[in-house]
């Protein structure tokens, strides 16, 4: 009788949850490549993870939910690989999710983050992540990854840079600063005035940090890209874009810390020693294409690029080689985001 | 109500207004003065008068929910009972959650969700949140389909659903005290007093709802093993209330009407997100005002109408924090007339001045629409009947490509009710301000979006014996939006609605039902079954693979059956309803997958004298089914409400 309840009872639980197709992910190792993170619509649930291999040159789509089976959250936003292990940030989840980097089966999950956005390692027992929504970057101990405190900067954080003992760490939504942290002490050291909202950032090959910032949502003020010096804490350059017009996005470097990339109506290139902005793009999106986020390979100067389409379907992860050509096309999950390169092949 | 003010700036609209108005009413300005010494008419031939106008139309399909439905859903609101009880598909957050609806594969902002004849759709959002709606407040809820809708309004492309409150002439007073507690935390009472006689009735009544809604449900989304959890911040609380007086001066019925709601809401996250900070509050208070004249062979009808939304969202955690009010002053004006046997001319002319203030606009802003239609009908009596439709839309000084319809019926069998119909429509929806105005989003050049509809039904009602009445009717639909307004992405940033897609939506319908009475006895069933396919049919993106595949949220498959017994004082009934998978991704690759429900309703009444008490036990979801109506917000299981429902006539 309690067998005759059983089956009777488990295909109603079992029948409640999203059906999403599995792709023929689950026979292979995760070599030389890059995860995308798809982050899915608000609310919807329906972010995953995807991984290019160069191994088989495809593309392998749904992974956490196909090897955890369960959903990776609501919006996952970012990904960054330490040591034996990857961390998936999951924005409105409020959680990151602390796989096994060469297996992605989960090994903890890291929850009470209040809109988390972005994870940086300051060693291999601490981690800081920024908020959208909260004013303090959360202190993350590795070696339980429980949430060990905050930094309390006053102000929503998006991107954060490490270099020696400091932490840049930028204010986005609406503001225009850096700001400086002791990673010692975990304290607040200094701001840098920059343009509006400092969207993205990277280091060069001297150790500078070159901020992106795309002039505000509704396009209020110009968008700049400023170069600081992070020994001074000091603006080196600024380049102001020539329109309101110009909402640059998603500022990469090359694997030599000597080329920029970054997104303005398709992807743009820049030397770090150049006078002005690139008057041209580098690849030019096709009609209804939505060029979201761009990732370079460190080795190769492979140029990834996310196509959103219309941000409500599955999109595309489109490879093009370092001047541009387009090698290859392949459907990705919904909004394909930022992306997380994995180049040396793990036991 | 800080909300009142006065409508100085719409002054010359008005005057405008009431200058058309007075070109078309002339005749009903001499009748008027006529009827003060006419008082030769009786008072029942106003009321046949009145639901002459909701008549359907001739070659149109139109579905009028029973009162025992009415009745068992009392304590409920529009979105549960047109769950169970129609083929309107409604997309639901979860109990006392933002529910709309979904009319044969098109979105709910083209569905017209109307108050005896008014729109009342929110302006900004072109669409009415159902579960807002207590049915304990309306009378009758009429179902219009497709191009039927047009009799009402324009932009119902899906189709309408129009609540009808009305006077029932008879002489004494109804108390009915109606009060239910159920599982979750649920409370809820409704109050109406009706009182007057053949030249007056006042009508009052008040509804309160107070719902936890703190189920428990069984979380399978977040890895096994699955853990059975509790519903938070899911709270609901709703209070209205519903004043009418009628005046019924030989053929002159008056009425006017206060309409007030407020509902305070606590948003739920979903199973996979954490943020409990959002809150909602909904407030309305629609006053409509209406003179209804019948001379011989003509009806004459003017309302006017004020109708307010107010609706707050705050978002603690984002610090999003959105107050917008709306305002809308209708005046409409019908001229109805029957110059020969079975035929029916009618002129209708309304105008809508609406008027948004919100932090979410850059400004107020003002729409004034007009609108005139015409419209003959021959009834359907013996052999055929027919029905055309003509209507032109004056938006802000720009006159819009007219709207139609047209319906033809013929009798299958001399003397029987067998029918066949056959429509064909031209209808439009203006932009929501939102698309118009949303800042830095919003397209001020949108065109108004238009569908063809085409519709074949058949239809039959058979008496069988004394004692067995059967019905049936099988609809098969065809509709081609085309300019459809969709919002799609500029950028990462900004999303802007354009007139950019073609959606096809065909479909069939099929209702069978069969009443059964004997003594004490009566047994009804009743099965529905529809099948929807609604798709974009071009798209101007390589990439885009959306065409041809089903819209998001629009079930292909759905199917209703209930099944009702009483004898002598005891009722039950059965209702099961079957919504089939549901895409959730544009590129159908995604989807939730198809949920049965089945819920009960078992009680007595009891007539004592003067008096009546009514007991109920209502189960729903009597299998316990773990669902989910959208992806990641969990229904609740098994759950139990007792009514007592107290009346007293005198």
């Amino acid at each position: 009788m309690k067998n005759l309840v059983k089956i009777i009872i488990l295909p109603l639980i079992l029948t409640s949850c999203l059906k999403s197709p599995n792709s023929e992910n689950l026979n292979f190792t995760f070599t030389g490549g890059v995860f995308i993170v798809n982050e899915g619509n608000y609310r919807a649930g329906n972010g995953s993870l995807s991984f290019y291999s160069y191994d088989s040159s495809k593309i392998f789509n749904d992974l956490f939910q196909s090897i955890n089976g369960r959903p990776l959250g609501d919006v996952p936003n970012s990904m960054a690989i330490r040591g034996n292990y990857a961390y998936i940030v999951v924005n409105n989840s409020g959680k990151i999710e602390v796989t096994n980097q060469a297996t992605l089966v989960s090994v903890a999950t890291i929850t009470g983050l209040i809109s988390p956005r972005n994870i940086s390692f300051i060693n291999d027992y601490k981690a800081y992540v920024s908020s959208l929504y909260s004013d303090s970057v959360a202190i993350i101990n590795l070696t339980d990854n429980s949430i060990s405190g905050y930094i309390n900067l006053r102000r929503s954080s998006e991107t954060i840079g490490i270099i020696g003992n400091k932490a840049f760490i930028s204010y986005w939504t609406e503001g225009k600063e850096i700001m400086v942290v002791n990673t010692d002490n975990d304290k607040v050291v200094d701001s840098i005035e920059v343009g509006i909202e400092p969207e993205s950032m990277t280091f060069d090959r001297y150790g500078m940090l070159w901020v992106l910032c795309n002039g505000g949502f509704a396009r209020q003020n110009y968008a700049e890209l400023v170069e600081l010096n992070t020994s001074t804490n000091s603006v080196e350059k600024t380049f102001v874009f020539p329109t309101k017009d110009a909402s640059p996005t998603c500022l990469k470097i090359d694997g030599n810390g000597q080329t920029l990339y970054y997104l303005d109506n398709g992807v743009r290139k820049m030397d770090i020693g150049a006078k002005d902005l690139p008057a041209a793009t580098l690849i030019t999106p096709q009609s209804g294409q939505n060029f979201y986020k761009i990732g370079i390979n460190p080795y190769n100067n492979d140029i990834f690029v996310t196509d959103a389409v219309d941000f409500a379907q599955q999109g595309y992860l489109l490879l093009f080689s370092s001047d541009g050509k387009l090698v290859s096309s392949q459907k990705a999950g919904i909004i394909p985001g930022s992306m997380c390169f994995k180049l040396v092949i793990s036991s | 109500m800080s909300a009142f003010r006065k409508f100085d700036e719409f002054n010359w609209r008005l005057r405008y207004t009431i200058l058309l108005y007075s070109v078309i009413f002339s005749p009903l300005q001499l009748l008027g003065q006529i009827s003060l010494e006419d008082d030769t008419v009786k008072i029942n031939e106003v009321v046949i008068t009145r639901n002459k106008i909701i008549t359907e139309p001739a070659g149109f399909k139109k579905t009028i929910i029973d009162s025992a439905t009415m009745s068992d859903y009392s304590n409920t609101n529009l979105s549960e009972m047109l769950s169970g009880k129609s083929m309107i598909f409604i997309k639901s957050y979860g109990m006392g959650g933002v529910a709309s609806p979904s009319f044969r594969g098109t979105r709910a902002s083209q569905t017209l969700v109307n108050w005896n004849g008014l729109n009342i759709n929110s302006p900004m959002l072109g669409q009415s949140d159902l579960s807002l709606i207590p049915i304990g407040l309306v009378d009758d809820v009429h179902i219009y389909y497709g191009g039927a809708s047009m009799q009402l309004n324009n932009g119902g492309i899906g189709g309408a659903i129009n609540l009808e409150t009305k006077p029932t002439w008879e002489k004494g007073t109804l108390v009915s005290l109606n009060a239910g507690m159920g599982s979750f935390g649920e409370y809820s009472g409704l109050i109406k007093v009706k009182m007057g006689n053949a030249q007056i009735q006042s009508v009052t009544k008040g509804y309160l709802l107070a719902d936890e809604n703190n189920f428990r449900y069984l979380d399978n989304e977040n890895g096994s093993p699955f853990v059975w959890k509790t519903r938070t911040n899911s709270q609901v609380s709703q209070q209205g209330f519903l004043q009418e007086l009628y005046l019924n001066n030989s053929d002159n019925v008056a009425s006017a009407r206060i309409w007030y709601q407020s509902s305070d809401r606590h948003l739920p996250p979903t199973m996979l997100s954490t943020d409990e900070n959002e809150r909602q509050f909904d407030e309305s208070l629609r006053i409509m005002l209406n003179d209804n004249l019948t001379r011989s062979k003509s009806s004459y009808s003017l309302t006017g109408a004020l109708l307010m939304g107010r609706l707050n969202y705050s978002d603690k955690l984002s610090m999003n924090n959105s107050r917008s009010l709306s305002e809308t002053l209708v005046m409409k004006a019908e001229r109805e007339s029957h110059p020969w046997n079975y035929i029916n001319l009618k002129i209708n002319l309304s105008d809508e001045l609406c008027t948004v203030k919100t932090n979410l606009y850059d400004r107020k802003v003002n729409r004034n629409t007009s609108t005139l239609t015409a419209s003959m009908e021959r009834e359907c009596i013996d052999k055929f009947g027919i029905t055309i439709l003509l209507s032109e839309i004056l938006l802000d000084h720009k006159f819009l490509i007219p709207d139609f319809s047209t319906g033809l019926q013929f009798r299958l069998i001399e003397g029987k009710e067998y029918f066949l119909k056959a429509s064909i429509s031209r209808n439009s929806r203006i932009p929501t301000l939102n698309d118009l105005y949303y800042p830095y989003s919003g397209n001020a050049d949108l065109r108004n979006e238009y569908a063809f509809t085409y519709e074949l039904t058949y239809t039959m009602d058979q008496k069988i014996s004394s004692l067995f009445n059967t019905k049936a009717e099988l609809s098969i639909f065809h509709s081609t939006i085309k300019d459809m307004i969709q919002w799609n992405p500029l950028n990462s940033n900004f999303w802007t609605p354009g007139n950019i897609n073609r959606v096809n939506s065909t479909g069939l319908e099929s209702e069978v039902s069969m009443a059964y009475s004997v003594n004490k006895f009566t047994a009804s069933l009743y099965v529905g079954y529809s099948l929807t396919k609604s798709f974009p049919e071009i798209s101007d993106s390589p990439g885009d693979n959306s065409v041809g595949k089903q819209l998001i949220y629009i079930p292909i498959n759905q199917a209703n059956s209930s099944v009702r017994f009483t004898y002598g004082e005891f009722y039950t009934s059965l209702t099961t309803s079957l919504t089939g998978l549901r895409y959730t991704t544009k590129d159908d690759l995604a989807y939730l997958p198809y949920y049965i429900i089945t819920n009960s309703i078992t009680g007595i009444k009891l007539p004592l004298h003067n008096t009546s008490i009514d007991f109920s036990l209502n189960i729903n979801n009597l299998f316990d089914y773990n669902y989910q109506s959208i992806a990641y917000y969990p229904m609740p299981g098994r759950s139990y409400f007792v009514k007592i429902l107290f009346q007293l006539f005198k």
